[in-house]
């Protein structure tokens, strides 16, 4: 079987798109805007099926079906554009004008482009591809946060465009700031709030007791071995090594995840009547 | 470039290993301790921490366990981390009349050994901590049982092994080790070494590390997995186990437990621990199941069931943690603490669940056998040869 392209990249190929979810045809992006779900993993996600005023959406049972659009009864109207937590749905209308296509798609960064705005048009994997205009911008409430913004584009580029650069974000990157700490974390200041540890016993831990990883400080210090497991700490911790051991985020080994995912009572965890093989 | 010729090899930072280093670098041997992670990342970090006399067998197994206890005051005056040595004692909990005979026979053969130990009655066990199900027949209280935090432990062995002229070398694994000129030449990942005596104290990788030099050593994982509460109000104010954690981790006894299927196809003995942060570890569970140590909901739910059994009050107190080790379990349920045909090779390995409790003694013994030749204490019951087939 191919290997799937999404796992490798972190986005689909057209191909995988047309496997799982449906491509519209030529006769039908002819006729004007038409949805194209982008989805292809078999995830439990059901929101585009009820967003879709017509219908035209179906995922059906079990919930972890991939979606499919009916191009007949789909007219492109995009509300189930921001309603799709994955921001997969993008509606393309190949009519816009002789030369030019539009993408809708959904943009949840700050600052919101303007209407005219010249920009870069991005494909899946956020590589410029284009220049574009913009030629809409939806944020209404039911949007809840998530705009729908369209650029026109090329003909040409109309099946890989999915996005923008952020406007008025520099560099060749596709459109995203490297991250910079911010300040020196002072050494009184507690970074473990579950067992109340500071950013100076963490350092400590690297610099005198041989700590390197994150259970390392953990078991040296108990940074993390609270209530809340090092989900809340965990990444002031891994800075904390990172800047004393000068080594990249990705080179702190990280913590073992172990059950429960959130706190259980004995009572839940045991069953029924604290006791008993529940059905096993 | 880290000088490379030393005394002696202890290869594993667990509780066996740093504690020998600890104490042969005390006694001005020259000693480099090598690990393939970090300190205490197998067994010693996935464990409980108790300092127990009461869960061994009358004889050698007893006298052993009370000489390591013995040590642990001054290890805490000593030491550079740490590690929250405390004495509180402990209880074991009788379900039935059965259970309670069984019981007194052990503590009168407990009592001639040395150790204090007496039997209580339902209401004396009460009077102790309310919190107990009000059905348990009898106790068994052990006075000298105490505890720490096991991961401190080996910190404060190694750390302060580093302090007295000890070389760490970690996250590098072993990957040969050769005879060489009357000592050894010891391969890892990061540089050579060079000593004239090695010691393999791997826990359950020590049968691989034997295998470098040809030696077939009888160690196998059994794990057990162990549940954390939330810090909450105190519970229990020592540790207790039912009497029945003798029977799993022994398993001689023709006496069977009115338990659920479950409880019973996982090796499942309550222990609960209180430690000095203010959580509940709660123990205790058997098998063999290789290397794994991953969490199993199956255990996890057996060991909540039998906590609820003994202490009805956890029933609401919140679970914030699992985890699984695994335990160097040995045929007869000791330890090999021993030189071997291999001569210049030594072991300190095969501790199952009493590891921590014993690392001081084993520490001890393994240091005086490598500086002067021979431990102050007669431990040849503990030899390699018992395991060698003619």
């Amino acid at each position: 079987m191919m290997e799937e392209m999404i796992k490798i990249n972190g986005y689909p190929t057209i191909d995988e798109i047309r496997k799982n979810n449906g491509w519209p045809s030529d006769e039908r992006f002819a006729k004007g805007p038409v949805a194209i779900c982008e989805c292809v993993q078999e995830i439990p996600c059901n929101p585009c099926e009820a967003a879709c005023p017509r219908h035209a959406i179906a995922v059906g049972e079990p919930i972890t079906n991939t979606p499919r659009v009916d191009n007949d009864s789909c007219t492109g109207c995009g509300m189930c554009i921001a309603c799709c937590p994955g921001l997969a749905i993008f509606v393309i209308d190949k009519t816009y004008s002789e030369t030019m296509a539009t993408v809708s798609f959904p943009f949840e960064y700050l600052p919101l482009p303007e209407k005219g705005d010249k920009v870069k048009a991005v494909a899946r994997d956020g590589s410029a591809v284009c220049e574009g205009e913009i030629v809409k911008i939806l944020d209404p409430k039911r949007n809840d946060h998530t705009p729908v913004v369209t650029v026109a584009v090329p003909k040409a580029f109309a099946d890989d465009v999915r996005s923008i650069m952020r406007p008025g974000v520099s560099g060749d990157e596709a459109g995203f700031e490297p991250f910079v700490p911010e300040g020196y974390i002072d050494d009184d200041v507690i970074v473990c709030r579950c067992e109340e540890v500071t950013a100076g016993e963490i350092r400590k831990a690297v610099r005198e007791y041989e700590g390197d990883s994150l259970t390392g400080i953990k078991r040296r210090v108990r940074a993390g071995m609270g209530l809340c497991q090092g989900r809340t700490c965990g990444k002031l911790v891994t800075r904390i090594i990172q800047e004393e051991l000068g080594k990249r985020a990705d080179e702190v080994a990280q913590g073992t995840r172990r059950p429960p995912v959130r706190p259980v009572t004995f009572g839940e965890l045991a069953g029924k009547d604290g006791g008993e093989d529940d059905g096993k | 470039m880290m000088e490379n010729k030393f005394d002696i090899a202890v290869i594993g930072a667990g509780a066996e290993g740093s504690a020998t280093a600890y104490f042969a670098a005390k006694s001005g041997a020259k000693v480099i301790l090598i690990d393939a992670g970090d300190l205490a990342e197998g067994t010693s970090s996935r464990c409980d921490g108790d300092i127990l006399v009461s869960d061994k067998m009358p004889g050698f197994d007893c006298e052993f366990a009370l000489a390591s206890q013995a040590l642990f005051p001054q290890l805490a005056k000593e030491l550079d981390f740490d590690f929250e040595w405390r004495k509180e004692g402990t209880m074991y909990l009788m379900e039935t009349e059965e259970e309670t005979e069984v019981a007194e026979q052990y503590c009168r053969n407990m009592v001639a050994c040395g150790v204090p130990m007496k039997m209580l009655t339902a209401k004396e066990v009460h009077e102790d901590e309310p919190n107990v199900a009000d059905d348990v027949v009898s106790g068994l209280r052990c006075e000298c049982d105490g505890g720490v935090y096991p991961i401190g432990m080996v910190y404060g062995y190694a750390l302060t092994a580093r302090r007295l002229g000890a070389t760490l070398l970690l996250h590098s694994p072993v990957t040969g080790i050769e005879p060489e000129g009357g000592g050894f030449l010891i391969r890892t990942v990061k540089q050579e070494v060079r000593a004239a005596k090695v010691v393999n104290c791997c826990g359950v990788k020590a049968p691989k590390v034997g295998m470098m030099v040809g030696l077939d050593i009888p160690v196998e994982a059994r794990q057990g997995q162990i549940l954390v509460t939330e810090h909450t109000f105190p519970v229990v104010k020592h540790e207790f186990h039912e009497f029945g954690y003798m029977l799993t981790k022994f398993g001689n006894s023709s006496y069977k437990r009115n338990v659920s299927e479950r409880v019973e196809r996982n090796g499942v003995a309550m222990v609960i621990e209180p430690t000095m942060a203010g959580n509940f570890l709660i123990g205790s569970s058997r098998s063999f199941v290789g290397e794994d140590i991953s969490s199993d909901i199956d255990v996890m739910q057996a060991l909540a069931e039998r906590a609820i059994r003994f202490f009805p009050v956890l029933k609401d107190i919140k679970i914030i943690h699992a985890y699984s080790g695994v335990r160097p379990f040995t045929p007869d349920h000791l330890p090999i603490i021993s030189d071997t045909p291999v001569d210049g090779y030594y072991i300190a390995a095969g501790h199952e669940g009493d590891g921590i409790g014993l690392s001081a003694i084993t520490g001890k013994c393994m240091a005086e056998m490598l500086v002067s030749g021979k431990s102050e204490m007669d431990i040849s019951p503990l030899s390699y040869s018992r395991f060698i087939k003619n």
